[in-house]
């Protein structure tokens, strides 16, 4: 019982903890001084660090779905949506939280590791004794470069995807490839983008927030950093996961969708 | 300068420190001393508020720092010069951006000042070749040798505070870092280093502090150590012989 009472405690103190560090880091983007050169490497890694491995996984992920769609719609005689209901699942869910989950892990684990490995050899504490705020410093320029990176890798994923749902659906399932796209355009409307286009920042913005508080609350040499690593990332998949049914089931609400 | 007024701390259940109490003037060469675990970098974190005690007051140049915020504390910080053990370079930065990085936080330094000023800082302890070169390629004394001048680079420090400077190096490495320590202290500026290598603590300072059990258990000159019957202290004397010997 004791222990239960402690870890609840301990659970309520961690999560205390992670609302300041997520306020402070995000309050930082409007507070001087501006870390520009931080935020500019930090965008870099984010970003074209991860570029190859989105596209690639979003080019076998849309290629896959079109594969799977296009078998299962042709046996009920209605291949010719294959377009529609791919471009409908990637825009609205899968390009975001793939996106997400392959951003969670490259780029949240680097961000925990980093920040760890900077607490462990008191480069964090050497910021504090210089009198640089280590969350100004090392917090807002990675939560703004998560917000700003991960909607445009979104976006580029979303459309290598359709590029290889495309590729499938016209050259294996032998549709029209005009069709495929006027299909497309056609589900290109305000709801869907906007639908499609929160998500990533929501997700960017949880990515960076956990990475960055449990890289600082990295404790115990180097199986503590490989604690903290996996942690950042399991913790951020979830996040990822329920921050995505919270979402849809909001956004459906609102943008007038009937379930 | 420095006043412990019965300061205790733990980390969780493990308690480091318990009623601590001393006091170090400005220009004293303090070398604290004591096994791992007794709360020797506890002390100096406390000194520069890194860590807050869970019980007890400290006082900087008269003033309580125990219940100052981060932006209070920022006075009290830039009368130090810290030094942590493995010199805690910046990863990212090569060796001459470490050196630059304090001159860019604290002054209005032009990126032409601060390249002069960093340059000139590693001239003077021989590092001037690697300005260029990233933490990762430097050896272990280098890597002190960079901090030790990063730590002096933007503000003169009232007294210097030494986490293991001369902790895992080789005797030669150790020798020169020891010669800056007393060259820099010989320009004003007393120092507290806190080691557990005696004989090291005996080339630097002047006042010997011997931690164990969460208190001081020792607190005096050379002479007295050399004569302490305390057992702990016995066995850390030992090295001295060897050294002595050898």
């Amino acid at each position: 019982m004791e222990t239960l009472q402690k870890r609840i405690k301990e659970l309520i103190g961690n999560l205390q903890d992670f609302y300041l560090l997520s306020y402070q880091g995000g309050a930082g983007m409007l507070r001087r001084p501006f870390y520009f050169r931080d935020m500019i490497e930090q965008m870099d890694y984010a970003g074209s660090g991860s570029l190859v491995i989105i596209v690639l996984i979003s080019l076998f992920i849309g290629m896959a779905l079109s594969l799977q769609l296009s078998a299962e719609l042709s046996r009920l005689g209605m291949k010719m949506y294959t377009g529609k209901i791919v471009g409908i699942s990637i825009i609205r869910e899968i390009g975001p939280v793939l996106t997400g989950l392959v951003f969670a892990g490259r780029v949240g684990s680097g961000m925990a590791s980093e920040l760890g490995s900077m607490v462990l050899g008191h480069q964090v504490d050497t910021l504090r004794v210089f009198g640089v705020d280590p969350v100004k410093k090392l917090v807002t320029p990675r939560i703004l470069s998560a917000i700003l990176m991960l909607p445009v890798l979104t976006i580029i994923g979303d459309c290598v995807s359709l590029l290889g749902a495309y590729y499938i659906a016209v050259f294996v399932s032998h549709q029209s490839g005009t069709f495929f796209w006027s299909s497309i355009r056609d589900i290109l409307i305000y709801e869907n983008v906007l639908a499609g286009s929160i998500k990533p920042f929501i997700f960017g913005s949880l990515i960076a927030c956990i990475s960055c508080y449990m890289g600082l609350s990295t404790k115990g040499g180097a199986i503590g950093l490989r604690r903290t690593t996996t942690r950042a990332v399991v913790v951020s998949f979830i996040a990822i996961i329920v921050a995505d049914f919270i979402l849809t089931r909001v956004l459906l609400y609102v943008l007038g969708f009937s379930v | 300068m420095i006043e412990f007024d019965r300061v205790s701390f733990s980390y969780g259940n493990r308690f480091v420190l318990n009623d601590l109490s001393f006091s170090v003037h400005e220009n004293e060469r303090v070398a604290i001393l004591g096994g791992s675990g007794d709360g020797k970098t506890t002390i100096l974190k406390l000194i520069i508020g890194l860590l807050r005690p869970d019980s007890g007051k400290i006082l900087i140049d008269g003033e309580d720092i125990t219940e100052k915020t981060e932006d209070e504390l920022r006075d009290i910080r830039i009368k130090f010069s810290m030094v942590f053990q493995d010199g805690a370079l910046f990863d990212s930065l090569s060796v001459k951006e470490n050196v630059a990085f304090p001159l860019r936080e604290y002054t209005g330094m032009t990126e032409e000042e601060i390249d002069r000023k960093a340059t000139e800082l590693l001239r003077r302890v021989g590092l001037e070749q690697a300005v260029g070169h990233m933490p990762e390629e430097l050896s272990g004394g280098m890597h002190r040798r960079v901090a030790i001048m990063r730590s002096m680079a933007a503000f003169e420090p009232k007294m210097f505070l030494y986490d293991e400077a001369t902790t895992g190096l080789d005797p030669v490495s150790a020798d020169v870092i020891c010669k800056l320590i007393l060259d820099i202290s010989g320009q004003g500026g007393g120092f507290i280093i806190v080691t557990h290598k005696i004989f090291d603590a005996f080339r630097l300072a002047n006042r010997f502090m011997f931690l164990k059990g969460g208190g001081i258990i020792f607190d005096g000159g050379r002479e007295t150590l050399l004569g302490s019957t305390i057992p702990e202290i016995r066995i850390f004397l030992r090295e001295l012989n060897v050294n002595h010997n050898g």
